[in-house]
């Protein structure tokens, strides 16, 4: 895992220099790529080895000893054959659907924290009296959220969704208001110099000023979103990756279990990775400048 | 037009009676006249930053006023535009969006902007850099964009906050020399401060050279020597001579 955010980040310096980059041929270009991949495999050997014990006591050690426990630990073959046939029969992307309509949803919702936070940021009257509020919410769990939003909302969609934004929307806030404070403030006098007025400031300085960090937050709360949705699955919902691996435990199907946890690892992995690309995709200045 | 008159201009921070309070500016005044370039010439501490924040509406005197064709100075603007030591470009935006930025917050009509904000790019010579950003120019580069800037919106007072600080001695030299070029082609009253002696006898029609704290002018010299100034001349030297010697004083008392 550090290998590959090294990796990433080696990357990023690497953009600094488009130029150069765009003057290599595709072939050299794609040696590269494919030389970087090949470099990262060793790094993997661990992983491959403990894989292999993990198949070896599955299959052989533990039928030995107990067959019972050979139940609760499917071997690796068992899973990948179970993963296949849930993807095959639609059963596992019926759920992960579930799970990435609420979580995207909640997101939806969240991002109300970018204005807020862009209002807290701004205007001290507002931070000072908003953020005592938020300051006794925050610390607060989503999941201790669990029980009174199932009376709120009884079980289903909404009080998932209410859950996620919870874990969504503070890291976004405070992240947001972090990105206003921290605006270079010769910055904000060059753009007052040129006339603009507080609502051109807010539109193009403020906020764009603030984005890089506002990305951070939403990687941020989509993450702690991701883990509070499946928490909230497991108790309020009767579909998702939470409702699968929690129904799939009361008729011992370990191996289902492992596949939407894996599910659950992978895709939140993915959101992360996208999320972190798109930013350096859209804001290609804000790296150059953290250089 | 652009008829600068600094009248009496104290600042004062912090509270009268506070045993912390710090006098910055005592009673400056002096003048410029339309289209002249002025330096604010003192050492660090010694109050003329105050004094350009002053006239770029970011602070208020205590007491006095700098006024711009008789109306005082009362809030930031285009009208009293500034030029930032660390050129303070927007990183978000190109050189094409940062130079028109200043027109479209002015409310220009949209089918003028492009020619005006072509105008200032080539005039400060990045014609062809329009599509690149900040972070891909050199420093004197982007001093030449913040330049570009803040003249697109013509400003009837230019103020420039020790522009050419942070770049090296060679390419200082070389922007200087630009400053001057492009000024004589759009000529605008400018108010620069600067610690560099050099930098205000090459620049300047007239050096306002400040005392230490509180500020007070100490001296305010007409600089008639023809453009463009020759360093060996024998009255550019002399006048060298003569802001050293008003600056060294300044030294001397501490």
């Amino acid at each position: 895992m550090s290998g590959s955010e090294k990796i990433a980040a080696g990357k990023g310096r690497m953009a600094s220099a488009p130029k150069m980059r765009a003057a290599l041929p595709f072939a050299v270009r794609f040696r590269i790529r494919l030389f970087r991949t090949l470099s990262f495999l060793p790094n993997l050997l661990l992983l491959l080895v403990l894989v292999l014990l993990w198949q070896f006591a599955s299959k052989f050690w533990l039928p030995r000893i107990d067959p019972q426990m050979a139940i609760l630990m499917p071997a690796p073959t068992t899973i990948a054959a179970s993963a296949a046939g849930m993807i095959a029969s639609g059963e596992l992307f019926y759920h992960l659907a579930a799970s990435l309509k609420r979580e995207a949803f909640a997101f939806l919702y969240a991002t109300s924290a970018i204005p807020l936070g862009m209002a807290m940021g701004w205007w001290r009257v507002v931070y000072n009296q908003v953020n005592p509020i938020m300051e006794i919410l925050r610390p607060i769990p989503p999941l201790a959220w669990i029980p009174l939003s199932i009376l709120w909302f009884g079980l289903g969609d909404a009080q998932n969704e209410f859950i996620i934004f919870l874990g969504i929307f503070f890291p976004i806030l405070v992240n947001t208001i972090v990105g206003v404070k921290n605006i270079d403030p010769n910055l904000i006098r060059a753009a007052r110099s040129l006339g603009a007025t507080e609502r051109k400031m807010l539109e193009r300085i403020v906020f764009k000023g603030a984005l890089p960090q506002i990305i951070t937050g939403i990687r941020i709360g989509l993450g702690v979103g991701w883990m509070a949705l499946v928490a909230a699955e497991l108790v309020g919902a009767n579909s998702g990756l939470g409702f699968l691996i929690n129904d799939a435990r009361s008729m011992l199907r370990t191996d289902t279990i492992i596949v939407g946890m894996l599910a659950i690892g992978v895709i939140g992995l993915l959101i992360d990775t996208f999320i972190r690309l798109l930013g350096r995709r859209l804001l290609p200045w804000s790296l150059a400048l953290s250089k | 037009m652009g008829q600068i008159t600094v009248k009496g201009v104290s600042k004062l921070f912090g509270d009268r009676d506070a045993p912390d309070h710090v006098l910055a500016l005592a009673d400056v005044s002096f003048d410029i006249a339309n289209n002249q370039f002025c330096s604010i010439l003192g050492h660090s501490g010694c109050g003329k930053t105050t004094l350009l924040n002053i006239a770029a509406g970011f602070e208020k005197p205590t007491s006095g006023s700098i006024l711009v064709d008789g109306d005082p100075i009362r809030a930031p603007g285009w009208q009293n535009t500034m030029i930032f030591q660390d050129y303070a470009l927007f990183p978000w935006m190109s050189v094409y969006q940062n130079v028109v930025f200043g027109l479209e917050m002015k409310g220009l009509a949209s089918h003028k902007r492009a020619g005006a904000t072509q105008h200032y790019i080539e005039l400060v010579g990045l014609g062809g850099f329009e599509n690149k950003y900040p972070h891909q120019l050199s420093g004197g580069m982007r001093q030449r964009v913040a330049i570009a800037r803040a003249l697109a919106v013509q400003p009837q007072l230019l103020l420039m906050d020790e522009p050419f600080a942070a770049l090296d001695a060679q390419n200082r030299d070389f922007m200087q020399d630009e400053l001057v070029r492009i000024w004589q082609r759009e000529p605008k009253t400018v108010m620069l401060v600067t610690h560099s002696i050099d930098e205000a006898i090459k620049l300047s029609d007239c050096i306002a050279v400040m005392t230490r704290r509180p500020g007070r002018v100490k001296e305010f010299i007409n600089v008639d020597l023809p453009r463009p100034r020759d360093e060996d001349d024998r009255s550019y030297l002399s006048l060298k001579r003569k802001l050293r010697n008003l600056i060294h004083d300044e030294i001397e008392d501490k």
